[in-house]
């Protein structure tokens, strides 16, 4: 086995490690958030899609680390974007929360009373509204940029296999597929949460939802806050 | 008749059971999983108040030293101040007995795991290794990092101390 393949092997196990010690904590909330959005639609196929996604993203990061081997001076420029990702999921899941809860009309509080109305309404609706499945393919390509500490050090690790390999082309290959091998690894731990989270059986279970819309809200704040202190 | 109207009777009652089972599962399941992140602060901070309690070395002013049988090992990093997520030597002096091979340096959180971060070291001569790596960042707003310094055949040395983020 060559070293490559043994790195895939790394990568991988890693991934799935540290998905159920590490990612089912940080980022469990986002996948309860979307699962209790989804209400009774099925939660398998959009949770799949977004974890493509996400591993999509982190295979172009891990491309840009190998073909460059710069690790501080790329995370250096994305940090304001990964920091506008963050305060994004917070708002999303907000606006999921209170989408979900039907306490607060916003989206005809928003169009009765402001100016920009049409823009304000549209983009609540749409962030509270993500039932559908093909969204969240492009949701996971944009949340793959979350700042997460296990990520970073796949890429430095990417970044180090890609700066051992001569030629640039094998090299954007290499990174690409260990961070693809990595996202795959964490994926088994997430579609567990999402799995046991699935919530068709509380159809006509109106508290059970206003209660989940809470906590949505109370983990969107938090990641809004934890955004604007990144 | 009987038989099979009990055995009706207790298959609803079972079915409801484990329904309602089935539910209180998932319900405390997903609160569980809400809650940890909304929460995540307050054990973060007594978790942060706990590995602070661990601390050993002050890295952010000098280099610091462990007795590893009869190795002494000395770890620096510079430049200083450390800070996450930017390129960093590390350095490593052996006094005493010397190892047979290179020693390697496992960077890691206490108490969260951050995936595998080794920094490979080359000897510089006189029992001095040197090698470069990084500390990432952790979203979480934790500070606390540990280097394990592993001699080969003579055992690790943990160095516990704070980054600056």
């Amino acid at each position: 086995m060559s070293s490559i393949e043994t790195l895939y092997i790394a990568f991988f196990t890693t991934g799935f490690f540290v998905g159920f010690g590490h990612c089912m904590g940080m980022c469990g909330p986002i996948v309860v958030s979307f699962s209790l959005n989804l209400r009774a639609k099925g939660v398998m196929a959009p949770n799949l899609l977004y974890h493509a996604g996400r591993i999509t993203t982190y295979a172009v990061l891990g491309g840009v680390m190998g073909a460059s081997g710069a690790f501080t001076r790329i995370t250096a420029g994305i940090g304001g974007l990964q920091k506008g990702v963050m305060i994004f999921t917070g708002l999303m899941i907000i606006a999921m929360g209170l989408g979900m809860s039907g306490w607060v009309p916003l989206g005809r509080i928003f169009s009765d009373y402001c100016s920009f109305e049409g823009v304000i309404r549209r983009g609540f609706r749409k962030l509270s509204g993500i039932h559908s499945t093909a969204a969240y393919l492009p949701l996971g390509m944009l949340l793959g940029l979350l700042p997460c500490g296990p990520v970073y050090t796949a890429l430095v690790a990417a970044a180090r296999a890609g700066m051992e390999i001569q030629n640039s082309f094998k090299a954007v290959l290499a990174g690409m597929g260990l961070m693809a091998a990595f996202g795959i690894g964490t994926v088994p731990a997430l579609l567990m949460v999402a799995r046991l989270t699935g919530m068709g059986w509380l159809r006509s279970r109106d508290m059970i939802y206003k209660i989940g819309s809470v906590l949505m809200i109370a983990v969107g704040i938090y990641f809004v806050v934890k955004g604007i202190r990144f | 008749m009987l038989t099979s109207g009990v055995k009706k009777v207790i298959h609803r009652g079972r079915m409801a059971f484990l329904q309602a089972g089935g539910g209180v599962f998932r319900m405390l399941f997903v609160g569980m999983f809400l809650l940890s992140m909304v929460a995540h602060d307050v054990p973060a901070r007594a978790a942060e108040n706990d590995h602070s309690a661990l601390v050993n070395c002050d890295i952010q002013h000098t280099s610091c030293t462990q007795e590893l049988s009869d190795t002494q090992v000395v770890l620096d990093i510079s430049p200083k101040p450390v800070k996450a997520m930017t390129d960093l030597t590390f350095r490593i002096i052996l006094t005493g007995k010397q190892p047979k091979a290179v020693p390697y340096i496992d960077l890691g959180m206490p108490g969260m795991k951050m995936g595998p971060n080794r920094v490979s070291l080359q000897s510089v001569g006189n029992g001095v290794y040197e090698g470069t790596g990084i500390i990432v960042r952790c979203p979480s707003g934790k500070k606390v990092w540990k280097a394990t310094v592993a001699v080969p055949n003579m055992g690790t040395a943990e160095f516990i101390f704070d980054v600056i983020y």
